[in-house]
């Protein structure tokens, strides 16, 4: 098993040193700037953002409410199909495994979560969410938090091909990992591409820049690459087939296991972001969406198993998203077009399990849309202090508000 | 040669072309930045006769039904279609010698920010290309009446939704924040009242025909901007075009792409920022008449597009198909063009798919680990297939010289002349290490 400590360290540069001669041992940058392992009891964001957005209400089912019944009735959910949680609501049937963590008071569900004149378009309501800001900036609000922080090529990192804008800074952004790592080239080239990655006086700044992408891209590869081929940490208090051992993984299945390997390994990370799409459910959306929800609960019950295996349970948060909810009303397809506000979860043994901020209304909704009863600044606000540890406004200029979410 | 003009040459040819094709640096160091300026402005376009039949790009008709046998044959054509047209686009990029008009419609591409992700039909997309194309250096104001009533434009901000008595906001809003006057320069009454000009409109989405629908349509005076008037979409495209905010917002655009994201913003704290405010006021009074191309003229001969400060990087298509003319490849004859598409949309960036209606990022956006991952592999095999005869040619002590001038580069870093030292005698491993580093992906 790989893990990032000093000696492992040294240990696991010198094996890939002998693995392809003259090229890693060469990176005198990889010993001076090696990654300290993280030190067990420091917070961990894993935010996941689901993509296209997500019919909250079919998520956190008001199945008691006539008006739910009367307002969708193709697809509204019968009492005996959810899970129910007490307050008239209840999670759709398939969050078998967020159901659990939500009884063991690890689950807080944020209600009505959205922002005030909501933008209908995927594009601007996702750039909003990611931004924490109204008005188009460049920079996501982790790649601001980021900013604030120490350089570390391995501060955060988001699961996928392409930099999400949640992790985009001025000057520096959050790292990259494709799916199935890293690969560099081995020989001399190697050896050639750590001296063009070398940082000079002479550089501007996004000379620098491209320069240092480049060496941490074999800064960073050298030390995922190994732990990637780890076995996954054992899920050892979940039943196998919630575990994932029957049947194949899916795509975010698959990066919370990379996740949970590179956490078990030490990879000195706070934040990382993995992401799940299919939610436009535009048509036929009762089967599709609750598959998908099977998803994310299955994977998070499973990865808050791995980090209890490993003693970081208590460190980890995880949050999920998505850029907007949906219509009250179905659509004609038996779908629902693009809405306004819904649930964020926010799982994790220091949460304050429960419901936090109030359900919109249906019978008073806007325009046939749910009421926005609290503004995702406050999640954020809640998540920058009691997990990334910073002051609020540092990240979101001029915003100040907390929710209840995190207990000391 | 002074060092100034090899940096300005060097800015001309990668970022008002893709690049130079081998011997053409040489040529254009020879004859000074303003001849080799003047040339490159004054190319046109290359006769392309009735392209959409020589590469098979054709309305396909509405989709077939869901499990109808018809459906898999139709998607065939479909991706065969944009295939054709994406190497079509960037072999123009490739082949000419001036490839001006195309770069310029590339930067439209990104300001009438449109994909084919939504859009999902290629003749539709390539329409609104060649729309770009006609205007590119043209006249902005007839470029706005065209686009405004573009079926890929219309179709992608949900424009054919909009009526008089359910108005959909979407296309209004962006033709005035992202496309004609800029953030903040309109009150929200302005877009609504925009909206009711654009209502009724209908597109058939396989063709891209635009109507309008007078019963869908709204009639009668709405108030844009503090003019009260009859609008539909050519008065307001017109009107749009016309005002003062236009004059600025079009000019910092094309400074943004052109000289530099962070000069656009006017929030260079250095010394140059006197310069860099000068040449915004000479650019924006050169697009007075709201002609593109004397307004390209302006910018290319403006103190800032030549100022040390206003670096950029690359875009992966900036930089991919700057390889392919020095390395001269023509994509649509590599080994395995739908590689070379994969590995553009790898690095984030190809033809037809801008990530929303802001279009690309630029700098840094382009800068992280998983892409220099992505470019190692892209240069690689790219090398692997190119035309490495400019270094072949000569002697190992000029190959660095020799990379330079093949490459544009103004001039390479001692870090990166330390590198290619080891690589001297082996010219696949030079170029490389030459078309991923610092020096070349970033314009200097």
């Amino acid at each position: 098993m790989k893990n990032i400590s000093r000696r492992n360290f040294i240990k696991l540069s010198s094996a890939s040193a002998v693995a392809v001669a003259h090229s890693l041992s060469t990176y005198e940058f990889a010993h001076a700037a090696g990654p300290r392992p993280l030190p067990v009891g420091t917070p961990i964001l894993v935010i996941v953002t689901l993509n296209g957005g997500n019919d909250g209400l079919n998520t956190v089912v008001p199945y008691l409410d006539s008006n739910y019944m009367s307002l969708r009735p193709q697809l509204a959910y019968k009492e005996e199909q959810v899970l129910p949680i007490g307050d008239g609501l209840a999670l759709n049937g398939s969050m078998t495994g967020l159901k659990s963590l939500w009884d063991k008071n690890q689950l807080a569900i944020v209600r009505g979560v959205g922002y005030p004149n909501p933008d209908r378009s995927h594009f601007s309501s996702m750039a909003i969410w990611q931004s924490a800001s109204r008005t188009p900036i460049k920079t996501g609000w982790i790649g601001r938090w980021i900013e604030t922080q120490p350089e570390n090529p391995f501060l955060a990192i988001s699961l996928g091909s392409t930099l999400p804008a949640l992790f985009q800074g001025d000057k520096r952004s959050g790292t990259v990992l494709p799916l199935g790592g890293l690969k560099t080239p081995t020989g001399m080239i190697a050896q050639d591409f750590a001296k063009t990655s070398k940082q000079t006086k002479l550089d501007g700044q996004l000379s620098a820049s491209a320069a240092r992408s480049m060496r941490d891209l074999f800064t960073v590869a050298d030390i995922v690459s190994p732990i990637l081929k780890n076995p996954a940490p054992l899920a050892a208090d979940l039943p196998t087939v919630i575990g994932g051992n029957a049947g194949g993984q899916s795509n975010l299945g698959s990066q919370f296991e990379a996740v949970a390997k590179l956490i078990a390994a030490g990879v000195p990370t706070r934040v990382w972001s993995v992401s799940l799409g299919g939610f436009d459910t535009h048509a036929n959306e009762l089967s599709a969406q609750s598959q998908l929800l099977g998803v994310v609960s299955n994977s998070i019950s499973k990865f808050m198993s791995q980090m209890r295996t490993i003693g970081r349970s208590r460190d980890v948060t995880i949050m999920v998203y998505s850029e907007f909810g949906r219509r009250v009303k179905a659509n004609a397809s038996d779908g629902t077009d693009h809405g306004t506000s819904g649930p964020v979860f926010i799982i994790g043994e220091r949460v304050v399990g429960g419901f936090h901020g109030e359900q919109p209304p249906l019978n008073r909704l806007n325009d046939g849309d749910l009421a926005v009863t609290t503004d995702f600044r406050s999640v954020y606000g809640s998540v920058i202090e009691g997990v990334l540890r910073t002051p609020v406004d540092r990240v979101i200029n001029g915003w100040n508000d907390r929710l209840p979410i995190f207990t000391a | 040669m002074e060092s100034a003009d090899r940096l300005a040459i060097a800015r001309l040819v990668h970022r008002v072309g893709f690049g130079p094709k081998p011997g053409q640096f040489g040529k254009m160091l020879k004859q000074g930045f303003k001849a080799s300026a003047q040339q490159l402005l004054k190319a046109g376009l290359p006769d392309y006769g009735d392209v959409k039949t020589a590469i098979g790009v054709a309305d396909l008709g509405a989709q077939p039904k869901p499990n109808s046998e018809a459906l898999a044959p139709y998607k065939v054509a479909k991706q065969a279609q944009l295939r054709n047209m994406s190497l079509w686009w960037l072999d123009q990029m490739v082949v000419q010698e001036h490839p001006f008009v195309e770069r310029m419609t590339w930067f439209w591409h990104g300001h009438w920010a449109t994909s084919f992700s939504k859009v999902d039909e290629p003749v539709v997309m390539f329409d609104h290309i060649a729309r770009l194309r006609k205007h590119a250096i043209g006249d902005f104001s007839q470029m706005c009446e065209e686009m405004i009533l573009d079926g890929a434009l219309i179709y992608w901000l949900d424009g054919q939704l909009n009526t008089a008595s359910s108005p959909n906001e979407n296309l209004s809003r962006e033709l005035l924040e992202l496309f004609t006057l800029g953030v903040n320069q309109y009150s929200e009454n302005d877009v609504k009242e925009a909206a009711k000009a654009l209502s009724g409109l209908r597109v058939v989405k396989n063709s891209g025909l635009v109507t309008k629908e007078p019963r869908r349509s709204y009639f009668g005076t709405s108030t844009i901007l503090g003019t009260t008037g009859n609008f539909e979409s050519a008065t307001l495209a017109r009107h749009l075009s016309m005002t003062a905010a236009c004059q600025s917002f079009i000019p910092e655009r094309l400074t943004y792409r052109f000289i530099s994201p962070a000069s656009s913003m006017m929030s260079n704290p250095k010394k140059s920022a006197a310069r860099t405010k000068s040449s915004a006021h000479i650019i924006r009074e050169a697009f007075g008449t709201r002609q593109i191309l004397p307004t390209m003229k302006s910018l290319v001969f403006s103190d800032s597009f030549k100022d040390p400060i206003n670096s950029q990087v690359k875009s992966p298509v900036e930089w991919a198909v700057s390889v392919f003319r020095a390395l001269q490849i023509t994509p649509s004859t590599y080994s395995q063009p739908d590689r070379l598409l994969m590995l553009l949309d790898a690095l984030g960036q190809r033809p037809f798919f801008p990530p929303s209606v802001g279009g690309w990022p630029a700098d840094e956006a382009w800068l992280s680990v998983a892409s220099s991952q992505n470019l190692i592999q892209a240069a690689q095999a790219f090398v692997s297939e190119g035309d490495l005869s400019p270094l072949n040619k000569v002697a190992k002590q000029e190959r660095v010289d020799a990379l330079a001038d093949w490459l544009g580069v103004a001039e390479w870093s001692n870090r990166t002349r330390t590198a290619f030292d080891g690589a001297l005698r082996d010219p696949a491993r030079l170029t490389v290490l030459a078309i991923c580093s610092p020096e070349y992906l970033v314009s200097a």
